[in-house]
């Protein structure tokens, strides 16, 4: 991904998700969801992919269902921590840009988790 | 806390405290509880290795993280590793039984005896029940379940969270060592609770009518109103999930302990 606008990012099916798992869990869109946007926009830069590119590459089609990709997913877990640790900050702020992108992914139905503290 | 309370207040704990260390006189006592537990001819197949967090090595600890529990694990500062040592049997030849029999739980008035034991249960049931690798391994582990609930509701009782996980099997076994025949059970994650002790509420669970029946499975056993009345009054029945302030707890444990929303 190289420079798409924020407004084709929000308009992704995966982003669309996202939103859409944070208003089930939040009862509404949070108040700073643009700056969450960014900055999944922001990862997506970092790792060249588009957002619906990043979900599908975690997941396949099998009989009966989805089966998350564990490589894939371990992959975009790691991109996740290195893409904190660029982010300016201190570790905390670090690591609540982290959980954005993982919460971009665990809405999009890809298990994962972050550690603690920051 | 009164029995019917301690029940009432348990339920899978998964936000720790991550700094507040637990005492090790309440692990003993989670540890006690286990080994009173109600178990088949008294082999007693539970084994558990007590892990603190803090003092395992990181790689070790990141080796027994699986990816639903990673989480869990760096929050929970005790891990109760339980095991269950099939070999005991084999190795004690039925002897824990026969000391059932010495100190008169088990009497002739119901047909026991230490010739009985020596003869015929040990030689003619148990060990040839050893041989029967499954059967064998469900009465086991059924037995474990029980003495892990025992140690599940101490640990309610002694004011701690905790939740049962399931491990890595392969990866409990190297990091640990245990013998071939100890079979990897459940990682009891043990810590102070972050969250509410309601923790969003009791958990759903089917209808009661659906899991217990009267003389035959087509007769449900009839819940009687009174009853579940009583046991809420006493602690036992509690509010159900979900709670109406629940998301606002879990967004604040997700601010509070820095964790994905």
């Amino acid at each position: 991904m190289t420079g798409e606008s924020i407004s084709s990012v929000r308009e992704s099916v995966a982003v669309h998700a996202w939103v859409d798992g944070l208003r089930k869990q939040w009862g509404e869109e949070p108040a700073d969801m643009q700056r969450r946007v960014e900055i999944v926009q922001r990862f997506c830069t970092f790792v060249g992919r588009e957002p619906d590119a990043i979900i599908e590459e975690c997941s396949r089609e099998v009989e009966g269902g989805k089966r998350i990709r564990i490589k894939k997913r371990r992959f975009y877990s790691e991109k996740i921590d290195e893409f904190q640790e660029s982010v300016d900050g201190d570790a905390r702020a670090q690591m609540r840009a982290g959980n954005v992108v993982r919460s971009f992914m665990i809405h999009n139905g890809i298990f994962m988790q972050g550690g603690v503290g920051g | 806390m009164e029995f019917k309370e301690v029940v009432g207040r348990r339920r899978s704990i998964r936000f720790f405290e991550p700094d507040k260390p637990v005492e090790r006189e309440k692990i003993q006592v989670i540890l006690e509880t286990a080994r009173l537990a109600s178990c088949a001819v008294n082999a007693h197949w539970l084994r558990a290795i007590v892990v603190d967090r803090d003092r395992i090595p990181p790689e070790k600890l990141n080796q027994l993280k699986t990816p639903v529990a990673a989480l869990t694990l760096d929050l929970a500062p005790v891990h109760i590793y339980f095991f269950c040592d099939l070999g005991i049997v084999k190795r004690i030849k039925g002897s824990r039984l026969r000391e059932l029999v010495d100190v008169g739980a088990l009497a002739p008035t119901h047909g026991w005896s230490d010739k009985f034991v020596d003869e015929f249960v040990y030689p003619q049931i148990l060990e040839p029940m050893t041989n029967n690798v499954q059967g064998y391994l469900a009465a086991a582990m059924a037995d474990c379940g029980g003495a892990a609930q025992n140690a599940l509701l101490a640990a309610f009782d002694e004011g701690l969270g905790a939740c049962l996980n399931t491990p890595n099997p392969v990866l409990t076994k190297q990091v640990f060592g245990v013998p071939d025949d100890w079979v990897s059970l459940w990682v009891m994650l043990v810590g102070y609770p972050a969250e509410s002790w309601e923790a969003g509420g009791q958990r759903p669970r089917p209808p009661f009518e659906e899991l217990y029946f009267e003389g035959d499975m087509n007769t449900p056993f009839k819940r009687d109103e009174g009853v579940v009345e009583k046991l809420k009054a006493a602690g036992m029945i509690t509010r159900p999930a979900p709670l109406p302030e629940r998301r606002q707890e879990i967004m604040q444990l997700a601010e509070r302990l820095n964790l994905p929303m």
